[in-house]
């Protein structure tokens, strides 16, 4: 049950000058130029033509060109099938982990949850290391074993299933932490009360924890839809080699030369509604029950004795995570150190070759390294104190108005990347705001992007903290600014430096947006990955890949630290 | 018929004896309390009758069958039992009617059977126009009700509850001991109740086992435990008590400031220092000495309250001993006045241990 923190309270006015109105103000234009202002311009191009006339023709050729039916088609299966993948595999994943005594299953938890910080685009490189048709590690065993013609191959990622595969492996993670999460609280008692009544193991399971846990299945389901619809980077690395697009790469290459961004306006926004409608949806499949779970105090859950089938569990469990985790990182360290990437390290094989061509020779890394550092700093402070401010406001109802903000600061989480990229663009290339080509633009767009899942966190912890905690300093005498810097900021110290971390790893992974908004001076370590790719250095990648995870795996690592997450998720919703 | 029936039953954690050593008899039909404060093994106990958690040692017999014992537990689902939760458990996904049949559906029972049993059971709970909703819709004490539906509507062999009542309301707390006692009553199963309010204990129970640091400290009657506890922790725990301490004397004599106080209870032994308990309002007080000279103490009035309908009294004795003393309220004496204590010898129960 709820705490009453979210009661209504009077408003309170203090004498003379109220604040409240400047402060409203001043961050909803905040939120309007970050969110509103993008998503006008795209639909403003959407629907014009190139003099400035309204149109539908824009809409017209997208539904009759078959060059833009195919890739819709490929992203709504490729979406499709991906979310069928990642519950199949993450349910009973988060099951074993969370109610059953399989061994190491604190392990196989963390393993998942570092699988979070591959950016997905790093996963699909590793990816094409182990599986591209002639020099995939994986496909050179095959022949290796069978004694197969060179020609022949066992794997191609470059195909639609190789896709779906990868980006699965990628998404898996935010579903299996969903459901292992809404199984931990899921209170033993609701088990144990079955049971009472008689009912066996499998009973049990089918009739109270499956229907409990599926709310949370059918959010994994739409996250990993959402993932696999709106991702940029795996789909450009595998799709566009083996030569098809989805949506996201066909808008992207509605930028090439030669552009044609009212086209890719139009293709942008059904991107935009599915988005906006499967939130909605999640919300309504949940519907009345409410599932919050009722009455007081809880017993720890029982666990489920495997007997016999615990190491086939562990086993399966191993293989699983072999896909995101060991095979990719395997494949990036042996290409870090190998002369040539496609083989094998061995003695003679070994070199630092690679590691002193990106510190040394690359003369990109050192400005991309810069960039990317400036614009983390920037944008995780800018972030957490919008985030601070707005979430004060509407869990305290300090001013009124406070929903709307509450609101703005949601909404970009319907916003795909590559859209807002899009409507960036066209926002910020024309005056009075000429951004483009300055990491101006670049922060905007991370700070956007960045704002829903910085807002939920730290409305949740202003949540915890009980509005009494703040009251009772002030019935002392604390002033109301008094009394947030005094009680509640060291109460929510914790909170603030987990935000901060979790905008900062979001920026470094973040590639959708950065690709369609960077210049040749405001590149970034994503995007210098992604051209790497296209020029096929691998080995290059490889060294600047695990050095971006390692950079993102200490920050989680310290960020987790802070705030004592334990198995909950590092990175939830970056 | 079913006897619920303890025998030496000890639970470890590691090194720590949660449960010490218990043996208890439940008679069919009969609502026994476990009565204690948090962490005395209670609710630990009601865990291992319903099969949760395993014993150490010793074993817990249903009629003549043998649920548990260390080697060999039979699992919760098969003992034919009900339990209340202390969160209710109810099944946030199921409406209030399926959350109720589901024990039923559970024994295969045809449509009609279950139709009939459910209209009657939630009638009798009071339920019927809620029946379509979720729980989460729900106050504190429908939930309450609909768990005490879903327990009963299978007509266990015995019903198990852990703390039902304390997430209530102070009123409803009270409607719903004296709900319990009827339904009790109405289908007498063997019940055991864990509770750590001592006046759900009284209303509700036939048997007080009170418990603490793992072992029952005495097993009795209500009327049995209130007057005539046998140690310091009973008499404490269970109303308010003064225990005074004073040298033995002889087998039923101690000595109060200077005074022979005679007691019953536990044999005292000449010159060991002694503990008796006495209730309040059992001491009587006058403000000139009794003519009846037996175990009176003189003392001196501390501090007195006004209730109502009583008045409440600190006295002192010779030697610094207080004493809590309740009167009728118009027995008023202001503080530092001189007054007679009694204490009635049958009702001076001396403590053992």
């Amino acid at each position: 049950m709820t705490i009453a923190a979210s009661a209504p309270r009077v408003s309170r006015r203090s004498f003379g000058f109220d604040p409240s109105k400047p402060i409203l103000l001043l961050f909803a234009a905040i939120l309007c130029v970050l969110i509103i202002l993008p998503i006008s311009w795209l639909a403003y191009y959407a629907f014009t033509d190139a003099k400035g006339a309204f149109t539908v023709n824009n809409f017209q050729r997208l539904v009759a060109d078959a060059a833009f039916l195919d890739p819709l088609l490929t992203t709504f299966m490729l979406a499709t099938l991906s979310a069928f993948i990642c519950c199949a595999v993450a349910a009973p994943m988060g099951w074993l982990v969370s109610r059953t005594d399989m061994p190491l299953r604190r392990t196989v938890r963390l393993l998942v949850t570092a699988s979070f910080v591959t950016p997905p685009f790093l996963g699909a490189i590793a990816w094409e290391l182990l599986a591209a048709p002639n020099s995939g590690l994986l496909n050179q065993l095959f022949r290796e074993l069978t004694g197969a013609a060179p020609d022949e191959h066992l794997l191609n990622i470059y195909s639609f299933s190789g896709l779906v595969f990868v980006i699965s492996c990628y998404t898996f993670p935010y579903v299996f932490v969903l459901i292992a999460n809404a199984l931990d609280r899921t209170p033993g008692d609701l088990e144990d009360a079955s049971a009472m009544l008689g009912a066996g193991a499998w009973y049990t399971a089918r009739r109270i924890t499956v229907p409990l846990a599926l709310p949370a299945v059918v959010a994994g389901a739409l996250v990993a839809f959402l993932q696999a619809m709106t991702l940029f980077g795996s789909p450009a690395i595998l799709a566009m080699p083996a030569g098809f697009h989805t949506m996201t790469t066909k808008i992207w290459s509605l930028f090439q030369f030669p552009p044609k961004p009212e086209l890719a306006a139009a293709a942008s926004l059904p991107l935009l509604l599915l988005t906006v409608l499967l939130l909605r949806g999640q919300s309504m499949v949940l519907g009345r029950r409410g599932y919050s779970v009722v009455g007081g105090k809880n017993s720890e859950p029982r666990l489920v004795r495997l007997g016999r089938y615990r190491w086939l569990a562990i086993a399966l469990a191993m293989i699983v995570l072999a896909c995101p985790v060991f095979l990719p990182y395997f494949a990036l360290l042996n290409a870090t150190f190998s002369k040539v990437a496609s083989h094998l390290v061995s003695v003679s094989n070994f070199t630092l070759q690679n590691l002193h061509f990106v510190f040394f020779e690359l003369s990109a890394t050192d400005l991309v390294l810069r960039n990317t550092f400036i614009l983390g700093v920037l944008a995780a402070t800018i972030g957490t104190m919008i985030a601070l401010v707005i979430s004060y406001v509407t869990a305290r109802r300090a001013v009124t108005g406070h929903a709307v903000l509450g609101f703005l600061a949601t909404a970009p989480i319907a916003i795909p990347g590559i859209v807002l990229g899009v409507g960036l663009f066209f926002s910020y290339t024309r005056p009075p705001f000429v951004l483009y080509g300055t990491l101006w633009i670049l922060l905007i767009a991370y700070v956007t992007l960045a704002m829903p899942a910085a807002y939920q966190q730290m409305q949740s912890a202003f949540r915890a903290v009980h509005p009494e905690l703040e009251d009772a300093s002030r019935i002392l005498g604390a002033s109301r600014l008094r009394a947030l810097w005094q009680i509640t900021a060291p109460l929510l110290r914790t909170n603030v430096v987990a935000v901060w971390c979790f905008i900062f790893v979001g920026v470094i992974r973040e590639l959708s947006a950065a690709i369609m908004l960077f210049t040749s001076q405001t590149k970034v370590l994503s995007v210098l990955i992604y051209d790497l790719n296209e020029s096929g250095d691998l080995a290059a990648i490889s060294v600047l890949g695990l050095c971006m995870l390692i950079i993102t795996s200490l920050i989680v690592l310290l960020a987790n630290k802070l705030t004592k997450l334990g198995g909950r998720p590092a990175t939830a919703g970056i | 018929m079913a006897s619920v029936e303890l025998r030496n039953l000890t639970k470890r954690y590691g090194s720590n004896a949660v449960v010490d050593d218990v043996s208890l008899t439940v008679e069919h039909g009969k609502l026994v309390c476990l009565l204690g404060p948090s962490g005395c093994g209670k609710t630990t106990t009601l865990r291992l009758i319903a099969g949760f958690v395993e014993p150490s040692e010793g074993e817990i017999r249903v009629g003549d069958r043998v649920v548990s014992t260390p080697a060999n537990s039979l699992p919760p689902e098969k003992r034919n039992m009900s339990m209340i939760f202390q969160s209710y458990a109810l099944w946030p996904h199921m409406t209030v009617a399926e959350n109720i049949v589901y024990g039923l559906k559970l024994r295969k029972m045809d449509r009609e059977t279950i139709a009939k049993k459910r209209e009657a059971i939630l009638a009798t709970t009071k339920l019927a126009p809620l029946a379509q909703r979720y729980p989460g819709e729900l106050s504190g004490g429908q939930q309450q009700r609909v768990a005490l539906a879903r327990a009963l509507i299978v007509e266990p062999e015995t019903l198990l509850l852990d703390e039902p009542l304390s997430n209530l309301d102070a009123n409803l707390r009270e409607e719903m001991r004296f709900e319990v006692r009827r339904l009790h009553d109405a289908y007498r199963y063997t019940t055991v109740y864990v509770t750590h309010d001592q006046s759900e204990a009284m209303t509700t129970a036939d048997l007080i086992c009170v418990m603490n640091a793992g072992k029952i400290e005495q097993a009795g009657s209500p009327e049995e435990i209130y007057d005539r506890p046998r140690s310091e922790f009973v008499a404490r725990f269970i109303g308010s008590s003064n225990v005074i301490k004073g040298k033995g004397l002889d087998q039923s004599h101690i000595s109060l400031a200077d005074a022979r106080i005679r007691c019953a209870g536990a044999p005292i032994t000449a010159g060991a220092e002694t503990a008796v308990s006495v209730r309040p309002h059992e001491i009587r007080l006058s403000s000139t000495p009794p003519q009846q000279a037996d175990n009176v103490v003189p003392a001196t009035v501390i501090r007195q309250v006004f209730l109502g309908n009583s008045r409440d009294y600190m006295v002192e004795v010779k030697g610094g001993t207080q004493l809590r003393v309740v009167t009728a309220a118009d027995v008023a004496i202001p503080p530092g006045g001189a007054v007679w204590l009694q204490l009635p010898p049958e009702r001076c129960r001396a403590l053992v241990g």
